[in-house]
Order: C-alpha cells, then structure tokens, then sequence
C-alpha cells in the first residue's frame, strides 16, 4: 500500500473542518462546503440522472444528508470527497429507483477517461488525493472492455443489463468484465 | 443468509459501491452495511477508490435557486452581523481562492479529451442543425442537435460518411434533441478517415433498411479540423 494513501491533505483537512462545523450546526460552513463540492456533486448527479430538475432534487437531499449526517462523518471514515461523492451516488441511484426509469441507452460524451490519466508525482497539482498515482497504475492494468464497464456503472449509473447493450455484448460477459475487472483492481491496490 | 467469505463481502461491497448491485439486494446490502463494520470497511475502500472514475467529470455548476431550497428545507439561514459578516468574507474569499484555484486545477489537471474532427450541419437559411464531434482516439462520435426543422412522422434523419471512391457508411441516427455518443466500428472510423464530407438523410424510422441511403439527402457538411 502506498504510504501517502492514508496521508489527509490539506483539501481534505478543510472539507474535515467544515463537515466538523456543520455536525455544530454551523449553516455558514454548509454555505462554504456547498460552494466547493456542489459543483462536482451536481455534475455527478446529472450524469446519472439525465434530467435536470430531478439533478437538482438530488443535490438538495444531498446537502440535506451531509447536514444531517456531518456528525457521523470522522476522519476514520476516509476522505470526505468520497463520503460526499458517494451520498450522491447513492442518491441518484435510489432516483433512479423511485422514479422507475433507466438511464439512457446513449453514453455521455467522453470529457476525459479516468484511465487515460498520467499517472500523478506527489508533487503535482492532484497530490491532495495521493493514492491516485496507485489506483492510475491499476486502472490502467485493466482491458478497454473491463474499465469501460466500470466508468459506465460508476460515472453514468448504467446497470449490467445496459451496460450490455451499450457495448452491444452478451450479459454474461459483461458481469465477467466488471467481476474480473473489480478482482485485478483490488488486487492492485492490495498487494 | 449473510456471507461470512471475505472474499464475497468484498465483491458485493465492490458492486454495491459500483452501483451495481441493484433491487433488494442493494437494500439489503446497505441494511447489513449499518450494522458490520467489516462490510462499512470494504466499501469505503471501494468507494475511495472508484472515485478516481470520476475524474473526467466536468463540474457543473447549480442553478442558484438550489442553494435557498436546501435552507428553507433545512429551516436554516446563513445570514450573519455585519461586522462578522465582512470579516468572514475576506476570509472565505482568501481561502476559497486558493482552495478553487487547487480543485480546479485539480479536475482540468488531466489531459483534456480533444475531438478530431467536426462538423457543422446548417440549414440553409445557416441555422446550426447539427454540431458533430468525431473523437478519433475514443472512436466515439457525438452529435449535439440544435435547431432541428420539422421533422416527417415517422422518419429519422440517419448520418452518412461520404467515403472518397466508395459507398456512404452510415455513423447512426441523428438525435432529435439533446446530444448523443456512440462508439465507432473500425468500418466507420475508416470511412471517416476517408471522408471531406458528412450527409444527413431522411430514412424510416430506425434508420434506412439498405445501409444506403434511400431517402433525400437533405444536409451535406464539410469535415474539418476542430480549431
């Protein structure tokens, strides 16, 4: 395991503090964490939900469950990007539920692949999530099918039965992506 | 029954924090996720770690009307003195300057998906109709639509490659509204390496049933170098 994996940056800190503030009951704190991640959180949101207003009712009940919840939230608990990041995720996927739609069957244009991503030093501009380089390195032992599969479940909500359509693939094979493709990364990232 | 294998808790709080893991047993799953701290561990790995497949997510910023929905449902206000009012305001805008600054170039830091090639399909009177983005590298095409004419019931307007010395390739049905990507075949992607223009033109619905255009060809676009 890389050693600077575990080690909080200074982004970290400030979301740690802020989310610290709110389990206080601070509103200005939620002021300033929404102006921070609401951007990347809503980005998150539509991508999976495809529609705008259900997007933005998702980001609301967000805000409300960060609030609500900041009290459970500690620095054990990981990183607060990814324990905010997943709130929405969640989110979104239990919208999807309610409203007892699928997402399109149409791929969102590619702004940038996870796994076409240089590997980051420690010194650069990303190191506030250190383990990047690590999982980069991992992602990118992946085969085209197996991170595809697991950018359109992850960033666009697809499920295994859309994800195949999508790759015009059997179901069976695409589950075998995904499963083989989650194996070689924790296999990575543990060894 | 719970799984008592590690290596299956593992897998399921992998699918769980993929999004995978769908119906009740993404209900239950989370149920038992509150109550194990041995499955709460596994997926926060997991979701520390798929995040990365989030990079290439552009931030988007929310309508404004959000931000005092979310007070009111929280029956909160943010309002304050104004003496602490101004201090708190110098000193969130140092802080959030370097901090925006930071995840901002955090998100731009990765090299930036740049398209091949574009076109743009105008009507006549130049109305944009289509903007098309070929990402070669990707082989992935994306067709924005912006001012569409009438349409016929029940017809679609299908894309064409105009291969030089060969017969059009169809790259698909142009979206009605919004945007849509698709992949490219090795086939399209070769005809659009040999192709100066595009063609758009009116088929059946789902598309023509030849493979060769068999309706008007309503629309024909140079392709260029994007700028």
């Amino acid at each position: 395991m890389n050693p600077l994996a575990e080690r909080p940056s200074e982004f970290d800190e400030l979301l740690q503090s802020l989310l610290g503030r709110c389990a206080a009951a601070d509103s200005i704190a939620l002021q300033r964490l929404y102006e921070l991640v609401s951007p990347i959180l809503f980005a998150c949101v539509t991508r999976i939900l495809r529609r705008r207003a259900l997007a933005e009712e998702a980001l609301q009940d967000v805000f409300i469950s960060i609030w609500q919840q900041a009290g459970q939230f500690t620095a054990a608990r990981g990183r607060p990007m990814a324990w905010m990041m997943s709130i929405a995720r969640y989110r979104a996927i239990d919208l999807m539920r309610r409203e007892r739609f699928a997402p399109m069957l149409v791929a969102q244009p590619p702004e940038h692949r996870a796994s076409d991503a240089e590997p980051e030093s420690e010194g650069s501009s990303a190191a506030w999530l250190p383990s990047a380089e690590l999982m980069q390195r991992c992602l990118a032992l992946l085969s085209d099918q197996q991170t595809h599969c697991l950018e359109l479940a992850f960033v666009e909500g697809q499920s295994h039965e859309n994800i195949a359509r999508l790759m015009d693939s059997p179901l069976g094979t695409v589950k075998s992506w995904i499963r083989r493709g989650l194996r070689s990364l924790r296999q990575c990232l543990e060894s | 029954m719970k799984p008592d294998n590690p290596e299956v808790i593992d897998r399921l709080a992998a699918e769980y924090a993929l999004g995978t893991l769908r119906g009740p047993a993404r209900r239950r799953f989370e149920r038992w996720r509150a109550s194990t701290p041995f499955v709460d561990q596994r997926c926060r790995f997991w979701e520390e770690r798929l995040m990365h497949l989030a990079k290439g997510l552009t931030p988007v910023q929310p309508p404004a009307h959000v931000w005092p929905a979310i007070l009111r449902r929280l029956n909160l206000t943010t309002r304050q003195p104004v003496l602490r009012r101004i201090r708190s305001f110098a000193l969130a805008a140092s802080v959030l300057l370097v901090v925006g600054v930071a995840a901002l170039v955090y998100w731009r830091s990765l090299p930036a998906i740049r398209a091949t090639a574009v076109a743009t399909i105008s009507a006549k009177s130049g109305e944009h109709v289509w903007e098309l983005e070929v990402f070669g590298k990707e082989n992935r095409l994306v067709a924005h639509a912006a001012k569409l004419p009438a349409r016929l019931p029940g017809s679609d307007y299908e894309l064409w490659a105009l291969p030089k010395g060969a017969a059009p390739v169809s790259l698909g049905i142009l979206p009605a509204a919004g945007a849509s990507s698709r992949p490219l075949t090795a086939i399209q992607k070769q005809a659009l390496a040999l192709s100066s223009q595009v063609a758009v033109s009116i088929e059946p619905l789902g598309g023509s049933p030849t493979g060769q255009p068999t309706g008007t060809i309503v629309y024909v676009a140079p392709l260029r170098a994007p700028s």
